[in-house]
């Protein structure tokens, strides 16, 4: 087992109403999974992508990833275990502008303080593998949304992660793109690589061997393929 | 991860340049400023600091105290206290006095007038000034030897070796026959004491005999032993005084009144340049006061401050940017600590190129403030390895002062808000809006400030002194007698263009005097019959002296109104007025002149008395009022008419008006400084706004784009984004303006004369300001109300 969720609660309070954004959430992800995650706007899907992800905190409820427990954690040992083990990508690529491919895909490594000629070679490695040694040398906005994201997919997978988490990553691509990207990521999910995807398309959430619904932060119900 | 950090340091630099520039010139001239004053700083206390002895060396001082307890410091003393205190307190090595003096010296058939020394034998040997010629233990042992600097050298001498050679000198008594014994190298410009003209003490001693404790004329200066107390030997210097003066201090009350108590102080040669209490003069050069040294580094740290506000500000109101990178390396694994870092290195990176444009402006700007700051200061100075750590230091803070808040603040932001487009933007920024607040504060202040010394300046050099200045010219004539002046004066009047001569004694005089039993002090002066029409001065009552050798003048006094209303006087002609130190000096008050400012206009004026009794001195001035037409050949004539009379006399003449604007150097002074630092601050926090403004700007504009779809106007939504700003900067001349008035009233009481401080002065401050702000704001809200909303709306 990857990770798992137990009766976890997120609210926000106005006005002294507690509006919830995640709702008694019961969740256990198996290593090599590939979820997608669906729903209307505003149902707390990037909400729960970003508790998994630690990026955000919740209110009540367990988390355990990898036998540890994230929710006893203190921020700097959340940060030093999401930054080994999990990897985004992002519906609008965020990338660094001042940046150059190359230079965005090496930064995760820098902040886990690889040596120069492990990333140089790390990085070589996953632009041959993504077929962008060609780009590597420009900035983002000299780019395409389809080679951008790719740059992003890059960048999440450089420090060899196990979880992959991605918020609506074709959102802003057209369909040619976006089924480039899905075909990518059905080919990772073989090599062993766990992924969560927020989607919209029920053509992409078909990628992944589990459906999640969610309305209003709570989870509806759980389609497997 | 350095060259990570300075990468993107780098291009965020280079992409927004306009931000990088406002940055780097508000730094390069804050830095540039702090550079100049620690130079200046430095200079000042480095001053006297090349004696070997100097921390052992003290400049014995004078105080006095009066019965009534009014304490009076003076930095002179007389012959005595060297010898005696080194006869009986061990702990006084050696002393040395140097008495100032100018002498007439010749060379061929011309005179000169220099300014020189006379000094004990073992001024070389006690100082530590280097001699480029001559044997420093041996140099002043002769009664006829001399010393003279390299500029003597070279104006008396040319290129041959003086040493030897004979100089003809007038030491007071005639001129005499000297022997070069050394040439000294020109002291440093720090030094208060200054080799010029070197004469031995004997001569002077020979000449002029004075062996009284109760004169105060030159500076004696003691070396001590290392370590001792000098509260102590400054109790020994009391008693010894004491033992010794007393049959002096005895006749000095009673015949001259003195009633004062005199002690002896002890002042650090290596505090004396900035003493204030003591002031070094009287032969001494170059006198300071700290408060110079205070204000210009209130200045420039003044500016720098504005300019590292300018960074934070832009750096916070750019803050919307640089967001979504922060997220991005955080969700890729950076600790906040390493954005601390890296925000940091960017507001190093900064400082470090303002560093070096300051290097370039303190290149640039070293001549003018040489002038205006009365230095010699050199770039070079700047290579001392204790002043590269200071810069160092002054980097370091304002790389700190500058980046530690935006960095804290950036490195704070919520990944999943910046990623997700969902940080507060519009907060309420007090902390900016304080800055800005502040920075405005300052400049206002300055501008006001700058415009009360103007008006001051102006009202002091066009105010009517009582007395006509133009076209008088004051030719210095050494001691002559009335004759004398009579002679050159038939001689003078040959010539048209001279309207009118008159004569007065040199320099200015004062001394106490008893009236109705009551004693009063006032300046008195020994004038001819044609002084007071000359100066074109009015007689209220009585009249003028009659001729130049009856009675009648020889025992006659004019006095000013001030002097009548100090006696009390309600009819003043008549009365009488008793020199009573020179027994038999009583003059009778035979007219009454119109108050006048004889000295400056930053004095009162005070008693007056005019005198013709050739007992108070021979004359050392004539005033010739000449006919402005041709100056120049006017001039010359008196030239030639002069040195024939006075052939041993280098003829010097000055212009009154160029005296009296002489008065007020300091205010001229301050005047730059001033306006020169309003000038920068206002532009540091120009550019700042400026900067502020268009990142405002760019951050609505999609609400300009909207607004603009539904309606609004070009001048409303200019009127939109400037009113924000503008009342930061009315809210910041609120506050200046009571400051300002507050200051320069307190200014403006040291001046007897002053100007009325205005409304005027701060309506004109405000709209200045008010117009630089509104031109500054609106020229970036103007760019973004013409724009095209489409555009706008669709880049967002």
């Amino acid at each position: 087992m990857l990770l798992n969720l137990k009766k976890v609660f997120k609210w926000v309070s106005v006005g002294g109403a507690r509006t919830f954004l995640l709702k008694d959430i019961d969740l256990e992800v198996n290593e090599g999974e590939f979820i997608s995650i669906m729903g209307p706007s505003g149902s707390g899907k990037s909400t729960l992508l970003n508790v998994i992800g630690m990026l955000d905190g919740f209110d009540e409820g367990e988390y355990h990833f990898l036998h540890e427990s994230v929710h006893k954690m203190k921020e700097k040992q959340r940060a030093q275990l999401y930054k080994q083990y999990i990897g985004f990508v992002f519906q609008q690529y965020h990338l660094i502008d001042e940046l150059t491919v190359y230079e965005n895909i090496e930064t995760p490594l820098i902040y886990q303080d690889f040596k120069s000629s492990e990333r140089k070679a790390m990085v070589a490695d996953i632009l041959d593998r993504f077929n962008i040694v060609g780009k590597k040398d420009l900035f983002p906005t000299q780019l395409s949304g389809g080679q951008q994201q790719l740059v992003g997919i890059a960048r999440a997978l450089i420090a060899k992660p196990k979880l992959l988490l991605a918020d609506e990553p074709t959102g802003n691509l057209n369909s040619k793109q976006g089924e480039e990207i899905m075909n990518l990521f059905a080919e990772l999910n073989k090599t062993g690589v766990t992924i969560i995807q927020v989607t919209h398309s029920e053509k992409n959430a078909g990628y992944g061997s589990r459906i999640i619904n969610l309305l209003d932060g709570r989870m509806e119900n759980e389609l497997k393929q | 991860m350095i060259k990570n950090y300075f990468k993107t340091a780098w291009r965020n630099l280079w992409k927004n340049k306009v931000y990088t520039s406002i940055n780097i010139t508000g730094l390069a001239i804050g830095l540039a400023s702090c550079m100049l004053i620690i130079l200046y700083t430095k200079d000042e206390v480095s001053y006297d600091r090349f004696h070997a002895n100097a921390p052992n060396i003290y400049h014995v001082v004078s105080k006095m105290t009066s019965p009534e307890g009014n304490v009076s410091k003076m930095g002179s003393t007389g012959n005595r206290p060297g010898p005696a205190f080194k006869e009986s307190i061990p702990e006084t090595k050696d002393f040395v006095r140097i008495q100032q003096s100018n002498f007439n010296v010749k060379k061929g058939t011309d005179v000169f007038d220099e300014e020189g020394h006379f000094t004990d034998g073992n001024f070389f040997s006690f100082f530590s000034f280097r001699l480029k010629e001559g044997n420093s233990a041996t140099v002043l042992s002769d009664i006829h030897s001399v010393v003279i600097n390299e500029d003597l050298a070279k104006k008396y001498f040319g290129k041959e070796s003086a040493i030897g050679k004979t100089l003809e000198v007038d030491p007071g008594n005639g001129f005499e026959q000297f022997i070069v014994s050394g040439v000294a190298k020109n002291s440093p410009e720090n030094s208060s004491v200054k080799v010029k003209l070197l004469f031995n003490m004997k001569i002077q001693q020979r000449d002029n005999p004075d062996n009284l404790w109760l004169n105060f004329f030159q500076n004696t200066f003691v070396s001590l032993q290392p370590g001792v107390n000098i509260k102590a030997v400054e109790q020994k210097f009391a008693r010894i005084y004491e033992a010794s003066s007393e049959d002096e201090a005895k006749n000095a009350a009673e015949q001259y009144g003195l009633k004062d108590k005199i002690s002896y102080e002890l002042q650090p040669l290596l505090g004396m340049h900035l003493d204030t209490a003591y002031v070094p003069d009287n032969g001494l050069y170059n006198a300071s006061d700290p408060v110079y040294s205070y204000i210009l580094t209130g200045i420039a740290l003044f500016l720098l401050i504005i300019a590292c506000i300018n960074f934070i500000n832009l750096s916070i109101a750019r803050s919307l940017a640089r967001a979504k990178e922060i997220g991005i390396r955080k969700v890729a694994g950076s600790e906040r600590k390493q954005l601390i870092f890296q925000f940091l290195g960017e507001s190093f990176l900064l400082s470090f190129f303002g560093f070096v444009f300051a290097l370039l402006l303190v290149v640039l700007a070293l001549p003018f403030f040489n002038e205006v700051s009365n230095k010699a200061l050199s770039f070079s100075y700047l290579f001392d390895i204790k002043l590269i750590f200071l810069y160092a230091g002054l980097f370091i803070v304002s790389g700190l002062l500058a980046g530690f808040y935006p960095a804290l603040i950036l490195s704070k932001f919520n990944p999943v808000d910046t990623l997700y487009g969902r940080t507060n933007y519009t907060g309420k920024n007090y902390l900016s809006k304080s800055l800005v607040v502040l920075q405005f504060a300052l400049a206002t202040f300055l501008i006001i400030g700058t415009i009360i010394i103007y008006s001051q300046f102006n009202f002091l050099t066009h105010y009517k002194l009582g007395y006509n200045d133009d076209n008088l010219a004051i030719v210095k004539t050494g001691s002559i007698d009335a004759k004398k002046v009579n002679r050159i004066a038939e001689e003078l009047q040959k010539n048209p263009a001279v309207v009118s001569i008159a004569a007065r004694n040199g320099g200015f005089r004062s001394t106490s005097a008893k009236i109705d039993g009551k004693e009063i002090n006032l300046a008195y002066e020994t004038i001819d019959k044609e002084y007071l029409p000359t100066l074109q001065l009015n007689l209220v009552q009585g009249h003028n002296f009659t001729g130049e050798n009856s009675f009648d003048s020889a025992t006659s006094a004019i006095v000013n109104e001030t002097f009548v209303k100090t006696a009390g006087w309600k009819e003043p002609l008549g009365k009488k007025i008793d020199f009573f130190w020179d027994s038999g000096r009583i003059y009778n008050v035979v007219g009454v002149v119109k108050d006048y400012y004889y000295s400056s206009l930053k004095e009162t004026i005070k008693p007056q008395l005019f005198t013709m009794d050739a007992r108070s001195g021979k004359y050392g001035q004539l005033w010739v009022k000449i006919n402005p037409a041709n100056t120049a050949s006017t001039l010359q004539f008196i030239q030639k008419t002069v040195r024939m009379a006075l052939p041993l006399q280098p003829f010097q003449y000055e212009f009154k008006k160029d005296i009296n604007a002489a008065k007020y150097e300091s205010e001229q002074k301050w005047k730059q400084i001033i306006s020169f630092a309003a000038i920068l601050t206002i532009f540091v926090s120009c550019i700042g706004l400026f900067g502020l403004a268009s990142l405002a700007a760019q951050k609505r504009t999609k609400e300009v784009g909207i607004r603009k779809v539904l309606g609004a106007g070009v001048t409303d939504i200019v009127r939109k984004l400037s009113m924000g700003f503008l009342a930061l900067v009315l809210i910041a001349s609120l506050i200046a303006v009571p400051a300002a008035w507050w200051v320069s009233h307190k200014w403006l009481q040291g001046y007897p004369v002053r100007i009325e401080i205005s409304i005027w002065i701060f309506v004109f401050a405000l709209v200045l300001i008010v117009t630089v702000s509104i031109l500054t704001v609106s020229f970036q809200a103007i760019k973004t109300a013409i724009a095209n909303p489409v555009k706008s709306l669709r880049t967002e």
